[in-house]
């Protein structure tokens, strides 16, 4: 049309080129098939249900993805996620911390985990990868060494109240902290100086070193801010099952923490995040997985579904690269 | 003399030295511990990791991981179990069907890495979750028992403590080593490794390489599935849930570069002995199972601390 503007052309294309909008149809596609084949997909029960699992595939995946803004990688969220879980069960149950006080506790364990990480890989420059593959058994042994791998279930009835409290109906309380906590990453990425900093680090860290800015501090803090995002998972999961369990975590979170900011369009080589991508790409690994439950398709294909789809995003983020190089 | 040097000064001086003391010590530890069965025993199960550390050894020396190389295991198992059980193939033919497998696999990483150019890493973490969802659909967690009798016989079978299984891994080193130091292929495969670019401007097509790396390691962590099966007696479809972190910690420890170009072979199966032997020690010493997984991911961090301050003492000097 000659009356639309340039910017507004621009901006059609940039919304055009978004993954997000893919994504939010295949969202919107697959809700109304899964609703159409079996109406209880979309009751109050199976969306408060699939909200509270939402919510930690969400903070699952906001680990690893302030981890690939700085262009590392973290293999040990799952192993940080589970420590967090036992040693909040540990506080509560043997030491019967109140639960506001454990979860505080818990969470700082995370951090200090994720801030040895960093550490380790800023101080040895050790690719990322190898060192928290290293960790990860670190923490997850060490974790099974001290709880020798037994569940603590008598938890503070609270806890267990937390996580079966519905709001408006069925909106799960850890949903609203993961949404709360994705607006605030985007603040912090968009406009403080340690995320544009980090984000800066992720893209050209010659450059970035050049310029005044602190490489390894970045790492650290990725690396830090990893480890309190995995530990918050672990306390949605304690929340949810209302007990400690040591088989929380662990691999099992390898592929859904790089499966939501991959398919939201995080930059496997750092220098940018997408946090509404990553809020999306959880969703539709959440209506995926509950859609196959809810139509007794089984979960044995679920992970044959998953890794397509991870596939599927990865060649389409390159070729739209490709295909934009090309028009410039 | 500089040959004989070589071969004795090389990195993987320290892991014999470390496994024969380690040995010694054992041995005088528990008396159970230089039994002909338990020897044995340590020897099967290192066997298959050997495999699987070579399976990743070959992606690091072109430069690349490959995360599916326990998901590509399992699948071959299952289906070799299958095509024994259910097709009921003889061995002769269900074997190299098998390999033909792993290798298809592989094929598929590698073109999928080197035609689209994204990171290796979440390619074959996408296509391992895909080949552990075939496994698991296909299956559902069943496993597959119609495995003949003379396969599993050859799996126990043993000369006084040398497992038959340990046959594999001896046949494959040494024609790794052929194929890497001697063959044009070997060479160009670790060039791309070691300096990309540079290959590519001497001549050598790196995504090849990427392939052809991909294809051996398809095939040899088929391998490693074929002897899983025959070790448990069984085509379990958990066969390689575990062997990611075995197939990095036996080439790093061994004295692979992570940044690529470089690996030694019998650095990776010294390394794997090694680590036979600590869980060995860590059983026989009635020790909690768990630290196995812990003494591993220190050993690894170990490793990657000591190359890193051997580096930066050589960059002063």
């Amino acid at each position: 049309m000659s009356l639309a503007s340039e910017p507004a052309q621009r901006a059609w294309g940039r919304l055009r080129d978004a993954p997000q909008i893919g994504l939010a149809a295949a969202i919107a596609a697959l809700f109304i098939i899964f609703t159409a084949r079996q109406p209880a997909f979309a009751s109050s029960f199976n969306l408060f249900a699939m909200g509270r699992s939402l919510a930690v595939d969400v903070v699952v995946g906001f680990s690893q993805m302030v981890v690939l803004a700085t262009g590392g990688m973290n293999l040990s969220v799952g192993a940080i996620g589970v420590c967090c879980v036992m040693c909040s069960g540990w506080l509560m149950h043997s030491l019967g911390l109140p639960p506001p006080l454990a979860f505080l506790l818990a969470l700082a364990l995370g951090a200090t985990l994720g801030g040895l990480n960093g550490v380790a890989i800023a101080r040895t420059g050790v690719n990322s990868f190898v060192a928290t593959l290293a960790t990860a058994n670190l923490f997850s042994g060490a974790m099974l060494i001290l709880t020798r791998a037994v569940p603590i279930n008598r938890l503070p009835p609270e806890v267990s109240a937390i996580g079966s409290y519905r709001m408006l109906g069925f909106v799960s309380p850890p949903l609203v902290v993961a949404l709360l906590l994705g607006a605030a990453l985007f603040v912090f990425f968009s406009y403080s100086v340690t995320g544009k900093e980090m984000l800066a680090a992720g893209a050209n860290p010659r450059a970035a070193a050049l310029s005044g800015i602190s490489v390894d501090r970045s790492i650290i803090v990725s690396h830090l801010l990893s480890g309190l995002l995995a530990g918050l998972a672990g306390l949605m999961v304690v929340v949810r099952v209302g007990a400690a369990m040591p088989a929380v975590g662990g691999e099992d979170w390898l592929l859904p923490s790089f499966l939501g900011p991959v398919l939201g369009g995080t930059a496997l080589a750092g220098g940018s995040v997408a946090v509404l991508g990553a809020l999306l790409g959880a969703t539709l690994v959440t209506i995926i997985r509950s859609g196959l439950l809810v139509l007794n398709i089984g979960n044995f294909w679920l992970q044959l579904f998953l890794g397509l789809f991870l596939l599927a995003a990865v060649l389409a983020q390159r070729y739209r690269g490709i295909a934009r190089a090309r028009l410039e | 003399m500089t040959a004989v040097r070589r071969a004795i000064g090389g990195d993987w001086a320290g892991l014999l030295a470390v496994l024969v003391l380690g040995g010694v010590a054992a041995a005088f530890l528990s008396p159970s511990f230089l039994t002909e069965f338990n020897i044995y025993v340590m020897l099967r199960s290192a066997s298959v990791a050997v495999l699987v550390a070579f399976s990743q050894m070959i992606m690091l020396a072109v430069g690349q991981m490959n995360l599916s190389v326990g998901a590509l295991g399992g699948l071959v198992a299952v289906l070799f179990g299958g095509m024994l059980e259910r097709l009921g193939l003889p061995l002769i033919i269900a074997i190299p069907l098998a390999l033909l497998v792993g290798v298809a696999g592989g094929l598929i990483n590698g073109v999928l890495t080197s035609r689209t150019g994204v990171n290796g890493f979440i390619v074959t973490l996408a296509t391992g979750s895909a080949f552990t969802g075939i496994n698991l659909g296909l299956t559902e967690s069943k496993p597959f028992h119609g495995v003949p009798r003379e396969f599993v016989a050859l799996g126990d079978s043993h000369w006084d403590f040398i497992p038959a299984l340990l046959w594999p891994p001896l046949i494959v080193a040494p024609l790794l080593g052929v194929f890497l130091y001697h063959l044009k292929a070997g060479r160009w495969l670790l060039a791309v490794g070691g300096n990309p670019s540079a290959a590519q401007l001497s001549g050598v097509s790196a995504d090849s390489m990427v392939i052809l790396a991909h294809a051996i390691s398809g095939g040899l962590s088929g391998l490693a599935a074929i002897l899983a099966v025959a070790q448990l007696g069984a085509a379990q479809p958990e066969t390689g849930a575990g062997w990611l972190l075995v197939s990095f910690a036996g080439p790093i420890i061994g004295g692979a570069s992570l940044a690529g170009g470089s690996v030694s072979i019998t650095g990776a199966f010294l390394a794997v002995l090694v680590i036979a032997l600590i869980e060995n020690v860590l059983v026989l010493a009635n020790v909690d199972p768990y630290w196995v997984q812990f003494m591993l991911g220190a050993l690894i961090m170990l490793t990657v601390g000591i190359n890193r301050w051997r580096a930066i003492r050589a960059a002063r000097t």
